[in-house]
């Protein structure tokens, strides 16, 4: 149970408190606020995976975001997660880790047969082969390739966490809690500005917690937490750890990525697993630090070789050492920190510095406690297989291209440095182009776009002293400018080392005849000579290398890699680097759970449920429900054992024959009201609408300009200048968008309001030869004849006390009414008719029932009106006027809508009068014909007529009009059926519409 | 998400608001001979310029007007924003 | 030209990969060429392609403002099918996937066809039975098509939410089984290196300031790079289109929309061939590389901005979740935007224009990838012979004037509602 490389006392972690957990089925322990990478390093376990292309070992390489190689499958909660990464991860109890992408294990990978191969596999050595024979692509490489691919493995079980959403404004939003954010959201809150200030660690205090420094008398780390701790107590200001800004959007939106709970034993109910912020901040400190590059060497990629940034928050943070004899190879003074940190815990280290001998107050320091220090030195090769054991060094000549001597040195870890690289993503994204800076050999924000502002480190200075500075000052120019405060801050005292200059160094060249791989990108499998092919095969754009080798592209967004490749290119290219340009940053700075961009929006709250105020009766009453857009209708309501079929049959036959009531609440309904309300409706509509009488319906066709079919329904006159239109349940918000368009930008000149009641009234339609009677029943003291209340008639009147509307108007082309009444009068109206119907056979009728009763009839609906067809089409043309002007008219004159052979709506029925044709079908001439088999039409809709207990249907047909008697196959070759038809009338039944009028 | 001022209700997040595109082409007038071209022009020719776009938006979970836009349409930046029956220059 | 082959790949590894020839060359602009393409995305460099093969035009330029490949060929969800209703638009697909399925072998470069199917997904009777229609015609039209019921789609995509704790139950789906998705960097670099060894000029970093156009015939064009002399100018910028057509002083029935994309961390295979949910805007496929690739719906507004906004991906990865549940716990890695030349009936457009010697190809919406090599091949011929090929013949401008539109989805002109 010892733990081999934990220090004594050294870190931040809480000793009190053990952690265990599993790796690979081992059982271990940590401690609270160790991640998973420092609890294995504790342990003394580096192997931890496999990299993509080659299965070459892979052990740890960072301890944050930065870290390319250490994702795990981790199984926490009762769940199992692909691709997690170690060095963030918080250890909780019970946690299973396991290694991914080997097999059988993650010491023995058969895969790793691939690395002895690697000669054959250079970058896109996939797009050269693979091509004979042809077949064999299809059949046995590429499901090859398949089974290689990806990483962990991703669980199908639904996720049962919770996430949600939030949504902030603010007046300064501080990314990152290093020393320029502290400053900066410090001096901010001062002024009196609204503060959020997002940590993406645990902890905060950044670089505070590693570096050996002092401010104003404190330790980094004591005062981080004097800040921390006052801001944390300010109304003003929200502090937020485990919380990562990841998106830079337009107009200053930024979206940070908060994780709840993951590290939380116990947590209630209600609690997320992570949260969303959606955050409009007026100004963005940028505060977001720099990673460590590495410098390229052989073998570069071995377990046991680590940033030497991380190595030493392995020991300050962790009190975890990452070796014992580590070798830090350097081109400029950050590592010796690194060794003077080993140094302190009694461990000796070897430094190899690129950089001739010279001074500085670091060198000095390392040279005056004894360490071994060589100048000129790197590493060129590191040897051990699943383990670092010792490295091949060698001295540097003069212009750092071949080796003035070779020899081997023991280690078991070596720590690398290759300087610093801002991390300017979130700038990139608001648009800031970058800028190249010389200085530090990488690209730091420009000009600002939004309203970002870069400071510290992510800017590229890298003096504490700077940082602060830049930091108060920013944080308090930027909220004076809002707040129109402006508090002084004195600047605190610093004490911090001074580095020297680093070596413009990046890649140790090869001795002759030696060629081991040097990783550029390591979870990718990137190397120099990967590199070097693309550049010798003519993919020299910046992105064409990283498309072509996948430089950058894997889970770790080549973090620590990009810079290097850019070098590399730049050195073959013999450019300089801001020529060759750097690839674009994209959203999200590090991958987030889909759940949490999602939110609360799934399973059943994927989208609103709108259901009707009679729903609940439908549903005590065998409703089976259709979607309607977000609407829930009645399809049928279901008699013990009957089919959709059987039901529908039953009810629109009963309408036929007695009467039905349907739920028509979801039609839309809009109010339109104003002098020139029959001036706008006539402009709107095909048809004439300046001579509707008050107290009259009519039936209306609206067309897009294209002079495509929109909408259809009925409009009703109620008063002088008040009109109620109904529109398609589909169509109602598009409707009500396209009116409001004309009124307010194309005709301001009209009088005419218009706004949406779909909601204020519950809507039943009663149809059937035996409605007036029940209709004279519901209304006692009203005269119901047919004079009184003619077809398209219109009249108020109580429904047993409550106000309505009752329109006579017709879908089932039966003698019909609709009721309205007000939404929460829906239940009484509903429940009330069906007490009353009862004596005239009365049932319920669905959507299916309804489709029935309509077709029969030729009346159209969506599946006619598809967006594609004109008036005539589908036999509406008289519904539009010569005479006036409508929205559309112009477009009827086009050649194609006014061809001899024009598609025209007709009738089908089959031969043998049984066999149904499925919709979607298609009219030929010959079933047999060779294909292409030229289409003379399709089926739009189908239904068993009632009245004539035949299947009929609708089709929209070439050349329509002169094909009635005709006959013709309708084949669905989906269904593998051909139907001998006739084409008839798409009239029916009734086709003089006796019915509606009688 | 772009943050929008509607000139009736201020800014608002855009998720407000639904689309409706180039402001600058006008439908002509109704009761008016059109000859077929300049009746194309207006159902389906659009300039899309890369840069300045006057557009329609409507607020459409708020007050519901329709309003003028003009947006930078390769940086999003939002120059000017106005009733319908206002110009923008 | 070094053939490519596991040979080849041996060969070259034996001499370390030292002796590979660069895949296409990097020329100085000559002051004339027969045909200058302008775009070097994989419609343009298909055309210089077909033109150097099929019509034995070799004296053939492709400009490029960028690094080729770098649009849409670049920055697509790679999606290969021809499942179209109309006959003109699934004709024309279907040519295409004959190309398709020989395209590596024709090239010599592997670019990864993978016919691994496309399902459309039902959520109701009323879809089933316009996919029905659509389905139907393309059988008609002699392309595969299977109608699926639940079941069906349940041992196909397993993982779906076939629980009861869902909005939108899955109906069904139509499936074209050839359908399916390819290496899309490498349609272009494929192109590109064949063109250039028949003699095609690739100019990359070269932007077209302008044209030269004298009593309606295109005389040639203005470069950043210098004035080029030529007979016929080939337009095939996609969503760049109107920042030309601008210059010509031409107005087009089309609008520039960002269109974006994402892809989430690799996880092993789980997921064989292409999905689109059919109650929101969501599609998936999962790449060669294990990355769940998804995309859906265009940000709303004109946009040449090739990034787009948050609330699009979210509103795209909710279908998502709501068609797999599992997604919840992947995390998104990269998302990303591409320019789109949305066209008004949402089909493309390859015709000649009023200015002889200059012809157009755009309109491909978000679309354009699974076409990039009939479009070639037909824009080749449209440019050789001065004429439609009948694969294009009712892709011409002038079907907006005439009504005879090729509306697949009947949405009309609203482009930005995809």
């Amino acid at each position: 149970m010892s733990q081999p490389f934990r220090l004594n006392k050294e870190g931040l972690i809480n000793r009190n408190k053990k952690i265990s957990f599993t790796f690979n089925g081992k059982k271990l322990f940590g401690y609270e606020g160790d991640t998973i990478a420092s609890a294995l390093i504790a342990n003394g376990i580096h192997l931890v995976g496999r990299s993509f292309k080659y299965h070459r070992p892979r052990g740890f390489f960072g301890a944050g975001v930065e870290e390319p190689n250490a994702k795990l499958q981790v199984e926490f909660n009762g769940h199992s997660e692909p691709n997690v990464n170690a060095t963030e991860m918080e250890l909780i109890e019970g946690l299973s880790a396991t290694s991914q992408n080997c097999w059988p294990s993650v010491n023995f990978d058969v895969g790793a047969i691939n690395n002895f191969l690697k000669m054959f596999f250079p970058a896109g050595f996939y797009y050269k082969t693979f091509m004979w024979p042809k077949s064999f692509w299809y059949k046995i490489y590429e499901p090859f390739i398949r089974k290689a691919a990806g990483l962990g493995v991703a669980s199908i079980e639904k996720d049962k966490e919770r996430y949600e959403h939030k949504f902030e404004y603010c007046d300064l939003l501080v990314t990152g809690s290093g020393p320029s954010g502290l400053a900066s959201a410090y001096a901010a809150a001062k002024n009196g500005a609204k503060v959020i200030l997002a940590e993406d660690k645990p902890r905060f205090g950044g670089t505070l917690l590693t570096d050996d420094v002092s401010i104003d008398n404190l330790s980094g780390k004591d005062w981080a937490e004097k800040i921390i701790t006052e801001l944390k107590s300010m109304p003003n200001v929200t502090v937020k750890n485990r919380s990562q800004v990841f998106g830079y959007y337009d107009h200053n939106m930024l979206v940070m990525f908060e994780r709840v709970s993951d590290h939380l034993e116990k947590k209630s109910k209600f609690t997320p697993r992570q949260r969303l912020w959606y955050i409009r901040a007026k100004e963005t400190i940028l505060s977001t630090g720099s990673i460590e590059r590495p410098i390229v060497f052989g073998n570069n990629d071995t377990p046991g070789i680590f940033l030497s940034a991380a190595a030493k928050e392995y020991m300050k943070v962790y009190g975890v050492l990452v070796g014992k004899k580590p070798l830090i190879f350097t081109n400029n003074d950050s590592a010796y920190e690194t060794a003077l940190e080993f140094k302190k815990n009694n461990v000796e280290p070897i430094i190899l510095d690129t950089r001739e001998e010279h001074s500085s107050e670091l060198i000095d320091e390392a040279k005056s406690k004894g360490i071994d220090i060589r100048f000129s030195h790197g590493v060129i090769v590191a040897n051990g297989y699943k383990k670092v054991k010792s490295a091949k060094i060698g001295k540097l000549n003069k212009d750092k291209n071949s080796f003035e001597k070779i020899e081997t040195v023991d280690c078991d870890c070596i720590c690398v440095s290759g300087f610093w690289t801002p991390s300017v993503h979130l700038a990139s994204q608001s648009g800031n182009k970058l800028k190249y800076e010389e200085k530090i050999d990488a690209f730091i924000p420009d000009k600002k776009k939004q309203h970002e502002t870069s400071v510290g480190s992510a800017n590229g200075s890298f003096t504490l002293e700077e940082s602060l500075k830049n930091g108060f000052e920013n944080g308090s120019n930027l909220s004076a400018k809002i707040t129109d405060t402006k508090t002084e801050i004195a600047i605190p005292n610093v004490n911090e080392k001074k580095y020297g200059a680093h070596d413009k160094f990046w890649c140790m060249p090869l001795p002759k005849n030696e060629n081991p791989k040097r990783f550029v990108d390591f979870q990718n499998d990137v190397s120099v000579s990967d590199i070097e092919i693309a550049l010798r095969e003519g993919y020299r754009s910046i992105e064409h290398v990283k498309r072509y080798t996948t430089l950058g592209m894997a889970t770790d967004q080549g973090r620590t890699s990009n810079l290097n490749g850019l070098q590399l290119v730049s050195n073959i290219e013999n450019k300089i680097v801001p020529e060759v340009g750097h690839t674009t940053f994209r959203p999200p700075f590090t991958p987030i759970t889909i759940g949490t961009i999602v939110g609360r929006e799934v399973g059943m709250e994927y989208m609103p449920t709108r259901k009707t105020p009679m729903h609940e009766w439908h549903e005590k009453n065998n409703a089976v429900f259709v979607d309607a857009g977000a609407w829930k209708r009645p399809r049928y309501y279901k008699q013990g054992n009957e089919t959709l079929f059987e039901a529908s049959k039953r009810e629109a036959k009963n309408v036929r024959e007695n009467v039905g009531i349907c739920d028509v609440t979801t039609l839309g309904k809009i109010d339109i009201k104003g002098p020139d309300a029959a001036e706008f409706l006539n402009r709107v509509y095909t048809n004439a609408w300046m001579k509707l009488p008050v107290g009259k319906a009519r039936y209306g066709l609206m067309l897009r300009e294209d002079g495509i079919v929109m909408d259809d329904g009925t409009t009703t006159r109620i008063s002088e200048n008040h009109y109620h239109m109904t529109t398609t349940t589909a169509q109602a918000a598009n409707v009500l968008s396209h009116l409001e368009y004309y009124l307010q930008i194309v005709w301001p000149e009209l009088n005419v309001n218009a706004v949406s009641t779909t909601e204020q009234w519950a809507g039943a339609a009663i149809a059937g030869p035996k409605s007036r009677d029940m209709l004279s029943k519901l209304y006692p003291d009203l005269d119901v004849s047919n004079d009184a209340l003619p077809f398209m008639g219109y009249k108020e009147a109580e429904f047993f006390g409550v106000p309505s509307r009752i329109f006579r108007i017709s879908f089932s082309g039966e003698l019909a009414y609709e009721i309205n009444v007000k939404s929460d009068h829906g239940m009484f109206m509903w429940e009330k008719m069906m007490e009353v119907g009862k004596e005239f056979g009365n049932q319920p009728y669905g959507t299916e029932a309804l489709s029935t009763l309509r077709i029969e009839m030729g009346h159209v609906a969506g599946p006619e009106l598809d967006g594609r067809t004109i008036p005539s089409d589908v036999s509406l043309n008289g519904l539009v006027s010569k005479k006036k002007d409508f929205i559309g008219k112009n477009s009827l004159g086009r050649e194609a809508f006014n061809v001899e052979s024009r598609q025209k709506i007709v009738g089908l029925i089959p031969i043998d009068r049984k066999s149904s044709i499925p919709e979607g079908s298609h009219i030929v001439q010959d079933q047999n014909a060779k294909l292409p088999n030229p289409k003379l039409g399709h089926v739009s809709s189908s239904c068993w007529s009632v009245e004539n207990n035949n299947p009929f249907s609708l089709a929209i047909m070439k050349d329509g009009k002169n094909m009635i008697g005709k006959k013709f196959f309708a084949v669905s070759p989906l269904k593998n059926k051909s139907i001998e038809v006739e084409v008839i009338s798409s009239h029916y039944v009734d086709p003089e519409g006796k019915r509606v009028r009688s | 998400m772009l943050y929008i001022k509607c000139p009736y209700c201020g800014l608002r997040a855009q998720k407000e608001f639904s689309y409706g595109g180039d402001a600058t082409v006008k439908r002509p007038n109704i009761n008016e001979e059109v000859s077929s071209e300049d009746w194309d022009n207006f159902v389906y020719m659009r300039k899309s310029p890369r840069g300045k776009h006057i557009e329609l938006w409507q607020h459409i979970a708020g007050c519901r007007q329709w309003i003028k836009v003009q947006r930078d349409t390769a940086t999003h930046e939002i120059f000017q924003t106005a009733k319908v029956t206002e110009e923008i220059r | 030209m070094q053939k490519y082959s596991v040979f080849s790949l041996i060969k070259n590894a034996f001499s370390n990969h030292q002796n590979w020839e660069v895949a296409w060359k990097d020329p100085t602009p000559k002051s004339e060429y027969d045909v200058v393409i302008i775009g070097g995305g994989g419609h343009g460099l298909a055309t210089a392609y077909y033109l150097a093969k099929e019509h034995n035009i070799r004296n053939v330029a492709i400009i490029e403002k960028g690094w080729i490949g770098g649009g849409n060929v670049g920055r697509n969800t790679t999606i290969i099918r021809s499942n179209f209703m109309y006959d003109a638009n699934a004709r024309f697909n279907e040519f295409g996937m004959d190309l398709w399925r020989n395209l590596s072998q024709e090239l010599n470069f592997n670019v990864m066809f993978s016919p691994r199917g496309i399902i459309n997904l039902a959520h109701s009777d009323a879809q089933m039975n316009a996919y029905a229609r659509r389905g139907n015609s393309m059988r008609l039209n002699g392309i595969d098509a299977k109608l699926l019921d639940r079941d069906e789609v349940k041992k196909l995509i397993p993982m779906a939410d076939f629980s009861d704790e869902v909005r939108f139950p899955i109906f069904g789906g139509l499936m074209q089984p050839s359908a399916g998705t390819a290496r899309h960097d490498a349609v272009a670099w494929g192109y590109a290196r064949q063109a250039d060894d028949m003699g095609v000029d690739i100019i990359q970093h070269c932007e077209v300031t302008g044209f030269d156009v004298v009593n309606g015939k295109i005389k040639g064009i203005r470069t950043s790079r210098g004035d080029i002399k030529a007979k016929k100018v080939g337009l095939c910028v996609a969503g760049s289109t109107n920042i030309l057509a601008e210059k010509l002083n031409m107005t087009l029935p089309i609008e520039t929309h960002v269109l974006q994309a994402c892809v989430s961390e690799p996880v092993k295979p789980l997921l064989d061939g292409v999905v689109t949910f059919g109650a929101g805007h969501f599609y998936i496929s999962q790449s060669d590389k294990g990355e769940m690739v998804m995309g859906g719906d265009l940000d709303g507004y004109n946009s040449y901005a090739q990034r787009g906004n948050l609330p699009t991906i979210q509103h795209v990865l909710t279908g998502g979740l709501a068609l797999f549940p599992f997604l919840s716990r992947l995390k998104m890695l990269r998302t990303w935007g591409g320019i789109m030349d949305m066209s008004m009936d949402g089909s493309p457009i390859i015709d000649k224009t009023h200015i002889e010697g200059l012809y157009l190809n755009c309109g491909w919406c978000y679309g354009g990838f699974k076409s990039t090599p009939v479009s070639g091949w037909t824009f080749a011929h449209t440019i050789a012979q001065d004429q439609v090929h009948e694969l294009n013949s009712e892709l011409r401008l002038n079907r907006f004037s005439t009504g005879h539109l090729l509306d697949e989805k009947g949405l009309g002109t609203k482009t930005w509602i995809g």
